[in-house]
């Protein structure tokens, strides 16, 4: 009990009220960060303990044979995580540089009264639901791509000895190269705002005290900018990276669905979660159901690791700007 | 050529990409919502709010998924968003460096970019199992699991722009914590947290995953909770990939419906937080 | 209290040569041998000093002295902060409010405290008086809008903003937010009154208006005053406490510290020898 002062206005019991809700408020907020914590805690058993039959039947075989066979009910997740890391890995190759241009752009070049407006619309990019994508990529990118950029890319690119069979094959629109692709601009407005922010934390002085000396744009983006940021760079691209490799319908919409591994990225194939989207409701049999449910599990382990390293990135540049 | 103009065609070049990119970027924001204007026009009729969901072939609308999609982002938002409410009030204003805290932190930063084809996943074993069938509460769940943490990282973040001798001048009164935090902070970052939800209800507008393997899709009206209810992103995956040209039209209208809902809330979300801003 | 007790209860160590006059004159708070620690950087060391009731005492020295560290003991705001601690004794009417197990909320409630940015609350004026009386009164409405025009009266505010009672506390200009957390301040009826640099954000007008409204004020509390302006620690104040580096250097009438000062410090510090 505590002591109390005496006051002539102010009573104890008032203050006892409050001191009693100052413990259940606290209480009560820190039970809902806990649920937080569980949600986290209950994805990982319920993916663990519905793919677990999958995995005890097949074992380590799981991750490396593509054979995907619902008939023999034989199962293997090679040719989906193949697919997952390729189309990410377009995505990357095509987005980064382009976030990049974009932010180097807002940051430095561009007007000043530009900035905002210029930063919504590409943010804009992120907001359109992946499922506009896929409607788009089908019905519009799709098609140009099978009219236009595969029939050129297999009479230039697809040309080149070996290297040519990443190219090779009948253009059919949809694909691997077009998922990629698509995904590319998907995760392009994320990247380029994380290393926006990430360049704005380079102090003006420094920037100044290069430009100072006569340093070129260019080169102060390269030599001052980049270096500082390094870190944070590396993280927001992880955390690009991440996005990519768990988005569903955009790619669902575009790849093909194809239970196989080609060398041609110009072939159809399928991503984790694309054979989750176009497979689960129609799956029968338990075995089916827990390999889709392994399968899930699989990407969740990848991007949690992804996000998980992003973010450690970004803490420590957050870190060393604090200092 | 001299050393001098190496390095300023080094940096025209630099300087022409990132031009190139941002016209990259900005044109494909272009040509995406161009075209789902194009084609989404076609289908805005006062049929689409008024009929269901057709069988293939026949003309229809998207009332039943509308509805299905309104009452599901309603739940979600109602229960997503005092959660994370409050989780957010717990890490700015009881977790100062504690481990807990920074875990919790840490865990909702990954929730946050997480698949969400993972969350309906999750909630397929922890409810549609349990239950026996598809519902729309499973629906609505697995988009709050998506709500909160979105709305997580903005209470946090608005909170702790509160300064802290606001804080002190309630203390100085005699005021219980848990009465400073909620009739002084929370009032003083009241507009972020609505932009928060605002952009987490943005966010669950379009999400199509989640809603495959909880709320499912149903061809019919119906407000039965407990059941397989109607949506719009389901009812657009299934219609666009389908051969029938009503339900291709159909899945463009739906489209643009959720595009337009998705910017408005966004935009709004921005210009809010642009407004209050500049009161302050 | 008898004049003895009083001199009693001022148990000063012999180095800090402090009379007492008045015998009469009560004594609101006794700080007694306090320090202060943030972390293990010891920012007060052994501070003893009176607070009359009914007059001004103010605080004054170089930055970083100690002397806002000082005040916020007082109503123990310190405490929001871990890592923050006091020892020693602070008696407010003889009770020591340093001790474990003290409901601070009540204590706040009594010692009351403004501070050196305006701070008014994101509600309408109105709810910014009403915000502390509510904590801890029932009252009608009627009665809460007399408390609430008695203290925007008190502060000196009441004829500028009477009509807009409903409009934020946070479209008034800065003199006028400063006297509107007076008026919270005061609406509560504490006993003791804290003011931490209350004019140092203001305009001279606005400074001039705090000041003529302290000399007013002190007439029903006790004040305590942080200032680093040393004019407005010798216009405004009964006692004067200068303060060094964590230490009290001299405590007195203000009236002697500023013509007569007994240390070479404090008389270096007032003519200006070093700031």
């Amino acid at each position: 009990m505590a002591a109390e002062i005496a006051l002539p206005r102010a009573n104890a019991t008032t203050a006892r009220r409050g001191a009693i809700g100052d413990v259940l408020f606290r209480y009560l907020t820190f039970l809902f960060a806990l649920l937080v914590l569980l949600i986290l805690g209950g994805v990982i058993v319920a993916l663990v303990d519905g793919a677990l039959p999958a995995l005890r039947t097949f074992g380590i075989s799981f991750l490396v044979s593509d054979v995907w066979n619902p008939v023999t009910e034989k199962f293997g997740a090679l040719a989906p995580i193949y697919g997952t890391l390729v189309t990410s890995a377009i995505a990357m190759l095509v987005g980064i540089p382009v976030a990049f241009g974009v932010a180097v752009f807002i940051t430095e070049i561009c007007p000043i009264w530009l900035k905002r407006p210029l930063a919504t619309m590409i943010e804009l990019l992120a907001a359109i639901p992946s499922i506009i994508y896929g409607i788009w990529g089908l019905f519009v990118f799709a098609p140009f791509v099978q009219q236009y950029i595969q029939p050129s890319l297999i009479a230039s690119l697809g040309q080149v000895p070996g290297f040519g069979a990443l190219f090779a094959g009948p253009p059919l629109g949809i694909g691997v190269l077009t998922a990629g692709f698509i995904l590319a601009i998907m995760v392009l407005p994320f990247i380029s705002s994380i290393m926006r922010d990430v360049f704005e934390t380079v102090p003006a002085i420094l920037k100044e005290s290069a430009y100072g000396l006569g340093a070129t744009r260019s080169e102060v983006v390269r030599q001052i900018v980049l270096p500082y940021t390094r870190i944070g760079v590396v993280g927001g691209i992880m955390l690009g990276l991440g996005r990519a490799l768990g988005e569903t319908m955009a790619v669902t919409f575009v790849i093909g669905n194809a239970h196989r591994i080609s060398v041609s990225i110009l072939q159809p194939g399928t991503t984790i979660s694309a054979s989750l989207a176009n497979e689960f409701t129609e799956a029968v049999g338990d075995l089916y159901l827990s390999s889709l449910i392994a399968l899930g599990l699989i990407l969740f382990v990848i991007t949690f690791v992804v996000l998980a390293i992003a973010k450690l990135m970004l803490l420590r540049l957050q870190q060393r700007a604090g200092n | 050529m001299s050393i001098y103009s190496r390095r300023r065609i080094a940096d025209s070049v630099v300087t022409g990409l990132s031009i190139a990119a941002t016209a990259f970027g900005l044109l494909w924001l272009v040509l995406v919502l161009g075209t789902l204007l194009e084609n989404g026009i076609a289908a805005i009729t006062p049929a689409l709010f008024s009929r269901m969901t057709p069988p293939p072939g026949s003309a229809g609308g998207l009332l039943n998924a509308i509805f299905g999609s309104v009452v599901m982002t309603l739940i979600a938002t109602l229960v997503g968003t005092p959660t994370g409410i409050l989780a957010g009030t717990f890490l700015a204003e009881y977790s100062r460096g504690s481990r807990f805290g920074e875990a919790v932190r840490f865990i909702n930063d990954i929730l946050l970019s997480a698949p969400s084809i993972i969350v309906g996943l999750f909630v397929y074993e922890i409810m549609v199992v349990r239950m026996g069938h598809f519902s729309a509460w499973a629906g609505a769940v697995a988009l709050a699991i998506i709500v909160i943490p979105v709305v997580v990282r903005t209470t946090e973040d608005m909170l702790n722009l509160v300064p802290n001798t606001l804080r002190e001048a309630a203390a100085a009164l005699g005021s219980p914590k848990w009465k400073v935090i909620v009739m002084v902070s929370y009032r003083a970052a009241i507009q972020g947290m609505v932009t928060g939800v605002m952009l987490a209800v943005a966010r669950i507008a379009g999400e199509t995953a989640p809603l495959l393997f909880t709320a499912l899709n149903n061809q019919f009206w119906s407000t039965n909770l407990n059941a397989p209810m109607a949506n719009l992103p389901v009812v657009i995956f299934q219609f666009a990939m389908s051969p029938y040209a009503d339900w291709q039209v159909l899945a463009w209208g739906g489209a643009l419906l959720i595009t337009l809902t998705v910017l408005c809330l966004n935009i709004g979300a921005r210009a809010l937080a642009a407004w209050s801003t500049f009161k302050q | 209290m008898s004049p003895t007790q009083a001199a009693a209860r001022l148990a000063m160590p012999p180095e800090q040569d402090v009379r007492v006059p008045e015998p009469m004159l009560r004594q609101k708070a006794v700080i007694r041998n306090v320090d202060f620690f943030y972390d293990n950087f010891q920012a007060l060391k052994n501070i003893s000093l009176p607070l009359h009731d009914k007059r001004v005492t103010a605080f004054i020295g170089p930055s970083g002295c100690g002397k806002s560290t000082l005040l916020r003991i007082m109503n123990r705001i310190y405490e929001l902060y871990p890592g923050q601690r006091a020892t020693g004794e602070v008696l407010v009417d003889g009770e020591n409010i340093l001790a474990p197990g003290l409901d601070l909320n009540l204590l706040r409630a009594k010692i009351g405290m403004v501070f050196q940015k305006p701070t008014p609350f994101p509600m309408s004026i109105y709810d910014n008086i009403a915000f502390g009386i509510r904590l801890y009164e029932k009252l009608t409405r009627s009665e809460l809008d007399d408390r609430v025009e008695a203290a925007l009266r008190r502060a000196a505010l009441w004829d500028e903003v009477r009509d807009k009672l409903r409009q934020s506390g946070l479209g008034l200009s800065g003199g006028q937010q400063q006297r509107l957390c007076i008026a919270r301040a005061i609406a509560v009826e504490p006993e003791i009154l804290l003011l931490d640099e209350p004019a140092s954000a203001l305009d001279p007008l606005s400074t001039q208006r705090i000041e003529e409204l302290i000399a007013e004020l002190k007439e029903d509390y006790c004040i305590a005053i942080v200032t680093h302006n040393m004019q407005q620690a010798a216009r405004s104040s009964d006692y004067t406490a200068f303060m060094y580096l964590g230490e009290l250097i001299e405590f007195d009438e203000t009236e002697r510290i500023f013509t007569h000062p007994g240390q070479k410090q404090t008389e270096d510090y007032i003519t200006g020898r070093f700031g």
